[in-house]
């Protein structure tokens, strides 16, 4: 079945935010996958894989220290937490690429590599074990695809974009893929009680007058 | 053109932003039913009816297509019979008396059997990219049966019924932006007659107020025969389309800060500009007297039965009483008119006489005003990135900026976080609850700025001035949101509520009304604090009506003679 992006970026964030994460972390897996999806991605596919690895469940040990050029974590990077350390330093990328080690779901540092090269107004490249991946904001070239897990990734501003691929105006999730996103999402909504119902939005039940 | 004294600035945030105050905003002539109705005017946009199948139970569809200067759009509409068990204004209904679509173009027959599969079912079906929207309206079931038994018998329905209801049906939802598999925003945003905002929805409700006419009319001759009467024209006019609208508005005006502060930002940009005119020539003063006794008029159709907008309809009242005994002595010829007409209002009227005279003075200045309407839509996506190079010290002033209010007050009282809003698994209906009575603390929405506010204020307050807020946001992502909030304040000073959203006297319906009145809405009608009606293109033309001369004022009734 085919989705508006706006229902892809609806539900990812919502599902971000059951798997556990802050609401700017999810509002930012929204927009993430949104934009994998128009860039001919399976977003919803990559944040699923990611969010059945449960890594909010102790954040501190999946974000990097951003600290010098080289950033790693107590354990494999989160690439939500990583994406938006690399869009909060992006400056520090005009004095030289940052190196990250050990990566989850690396294809999600792309839309994040994208709001960069938006922002800085030059393309960025993002090399993932030895994969080297091109975008300067709204497009992506790139190679084969990427790997579920990544042992080094290299983030520098720069890059010659071939053959961009042209964006994709809707999502055609893997419908398993889909179903995950909406089993986290579905923990973010009260269950309904009758009380809910009749005070919570505030009407009557009948319109007949 | 009109040379403009440029010392007065636009109001303070600070003034404008208080829930008390957007929950007395009016209609104006930037409201986006009237950017509409004046372009498809300006542009002679053609409409035709391809398709009107309906039975003599009131079953079956019908199609009506605009046809702009490059594209053309088509409601199509689905109509039921249904049951009264079953007609509720409740997003947890599952049946309506009429579902409608926009579709992108003119439909071919298998379009319509598809959408004849799922419009029907609302959020229960699926529709594509060819569709824009996604509606339904019920029958206002005793003004249909009066104006059905009315025409049936070869009579005309009572024009005082009309006036004070407003309409024959209500919208109960309109659903847009890649809604239920519709188009995303982005498929049309760069259309000239869709990038503002609100346009593809306030087209659908035009159109659906054309069928709604169309449809009683056939119900009457079903049931009349050769006796039945047609409607007058004079009182169709009158005959709006409501909506009834619950908590799903509120979230929106929180959650779209840039977009919001747009609409508010260009209304006060307009207000300061009027304001700023040296001089009235005698031909704006006489269309300002001229609107201002129609609104009069407008104002004693305006009902509710909910004790608040009894009072808030009581105090407009004495408010039109004072300024029709000011503007009697007031000749407007003075230096900067409006300007110290609106300070005047300051001093002796309430702020829903205060807002709409600054709705009003806008009339005259179309000139000086309209052009504004391109700033109203998004088109900022970048404000959604925060700055990680800003200091601590530039985040806590931009907090400050919009929440000094909110810093010292005792986020922990009970009154003071009393409820939380949040989404129920039941159709993902939006709600708001008391959360030391509810169980739904867990599940609250990020839809208390204020709050969050004062506790990422709090948590800064050990970090040194000059540090980078991305060492901050390493160390705390949980204040990810409030940041780039605060962050959106530099481009959006209008963005966010002065007023706490959480606490246990907030009156949702303020949020509502803010957002309905830049709609263009009309009569807004309280049934309790979050859930509203309202009235949308009452007094509007209809499409072979519609030309330059009817396409603006038509909100504002003239006296039937």
């Amino acid at each position: 079945m085919s989705f508006s992006l706006n229902e892809v970026e609806a539900t990812a964030k919502r599902a971000t935010r059951g798997a556990g994460y802050g609401w700017g972390l999810s509002e930012e897996a929204g927009k993430a996958s949104r934009w994998l999806c128009a860039a001919g991605l399976d977003g919803a596919q990559i944040l699923a894989d990611l969010l059945d690895r449960g890594l909010a469940h102790a954040p501190g040990r999946h974000r990097p220290a951003c600290q010098g050029n080289e950033w790693r974590g107590d354990e494999i990077l989160c690439p939500l937490a990583t994406g938006a350390a690399l869009s909060d330093h992006m400056g520090s990328l005009r004095t030289g690429e940052i190196t990250l080690t050990n990566v989850a779901a690396p294809a999600l540092l792309l839309p994040f590599a994208a709001n960069i090269a938006r922002n800085l107004k030059t393309p960025v490249t993002i090399t993932v074990d030895g994969v080297e991946v091109v975008t300067d904001g709204p497009s992506l070239a790139m190679n084969p695809a990427l790997p579920s897990d990544a042992t080094l990734v290299k983030v520098a501003l720069g890059g010659i974009l071939t053959a961009p691929a042209a964006c994709a105006s809707r999502a055609v999730p893997d419908p398993a893929a889909w179903a995950v996103l909406n089993r986290f999402a579905h923990r973010t909504y009260a269950p309904a009680t009758e009380a809910s119902r009749l005070l919570g939005a505030g009407s009557g039940l009948s319109d007949n007058d | 053109m009109i040379d403009l004294y440029r010392d007065i600035a636009r109001r303070d945030p600070a003034q404008v932003m208080r829930l008390s105050r957007l929950g007395s905003l009016h209609q104006c002539r930037l409201s986006f039913m009237r950017q509409l109705t004046r372009r498809m005017a300006r542009e002679n946009w053609r409409f035709t009816r391809p398709v009107f199948d309906i039975d003599t139970n009131g079953v079956g569809h019908a199609v009506y297509t605009a046809h702009g200067p490059e594209r053309a759009y088509s409601l199509v509409a689905f109509a039921h019979d249904l049951p009264p068990e079953q007609r509720s204004d409740r997003v947890i209904a599952e049946a309506w008396d009429a579902t409608f679509t926009l579709f992108d173009g003119i439909p071919t027959a298998e379009d319509i059997d598809r959408l004849s599969q799922n419009v029907p079912l609302q959020e229960a079906g699926r529709i594509s990219e060819s569709e824009l929207s996604l509606s339904r309206a019920n029958r206002s079931v005793r003004l249909w049966a009066h104006v059905v038994d009315a025409l049936a018998a070869g009579t005309q329905p009572d024009p005082e019924q009309i006036y004070q209801v407003g309409y024959l049906m209500r919208t109960t939802a309109v659903y847009g932006s890649g809604k239920f598999g519709a188009a995303d925003r982005e498929k049309t945003a760069d259309r000239p007659e869709l990038s503002a905002p609100f346009q593809t929805e306030m087209l659908s409700v035009y159109l659906t107020r054309t069928f709604v006419r169309d449809l009683v009319q056939h119900m009457a001759q079903a049931k009349g025969g050769d006796q039945t009467a047609s409607l007058d024209p004079t009182i169709a006019q009158w005959l709006g389309i409501g909506n009834s609208t619950g908590l799903g508005m509120a979230p929106f005006i929180v959650n779209h800060p840039v977009l919001f502060n747009n609409w508010i930002m260009v209304r006060e940009e307009a207000i300061a500009r009027v304001r700023s005119v040296p001089q009235a020539t005698p031909d704006r003063i006489a269309q300002f007297r001229a609107i201002f006794e129609r609104s009069k008029l407008s104002v004693s159709w305006w009902r509710s039965d909910h004790l608040v907008q009894i009072d808030k309809l009581a105090v407009l009242r004495a408010d039109l009483d004072t300024l029709t005994a000011e503007l009697a002595q007031r000749d407007l010829t003075e230096n900067l008119p409006w300007d110290a007409l609106i300070r005047w209002s300051e001093d002796h009227l309430s702020e829903e006489g205060q807002e709409l005279l600054a709705s009003l003075i806008l009339e005259p200045y179309g000139d000086l005003v309209d052009g504004l309407v391109d700033c109203m839509a998004d088109s900022n996506a970048g404000a959604q990135v925060i700055d990680g190079n800003m200091s601590v010290a530039q985040v806590r002033a931009l907090i400050r900026q919009s929440f000094d209010w909110a810093l010292d007050l005792d986020w922990k009282a009970q009154a003071n976080c009393a409820r939380a809003w949040y989404v129920s698994e039941e159709k993902l209906e939006p709600r708001l609850g008391e959360r030391f009575e509810e169980p739904i603390a867990e599940y609250e929405q990020p839809l208390a700025p204020a709050r969050d506010a004062a506790t990422a204020y709090d948590a800064l307050s050990h970090w040194p001035d000059t540090t980078h807020i991305a060492a901050f946001l390493s160390q705390h992502p949980e204040h990810r949101h409030t940041i780039r909030r605060a962050q959106m304040g530099q481009v959006a000073p209008y963005g966010e509520i002065r007023d706490n959203t959480i606490g246990a006297d907030v009156m949702p319906i303020d949020m509502l009304r803010a957002k309905l009145s830049f709609f263009g809405a009309t009569h807004f009608d309280p049934r309790s604090d979050r859930w509203v009606r309202i009235c949308m293109y009452a007094g509007a033309p209809y499409p072979e009506d519609l030309s330059a001369d009817t396409a603006d004022h038509w909100v504002y009734p003239r006296a039937m003679t």
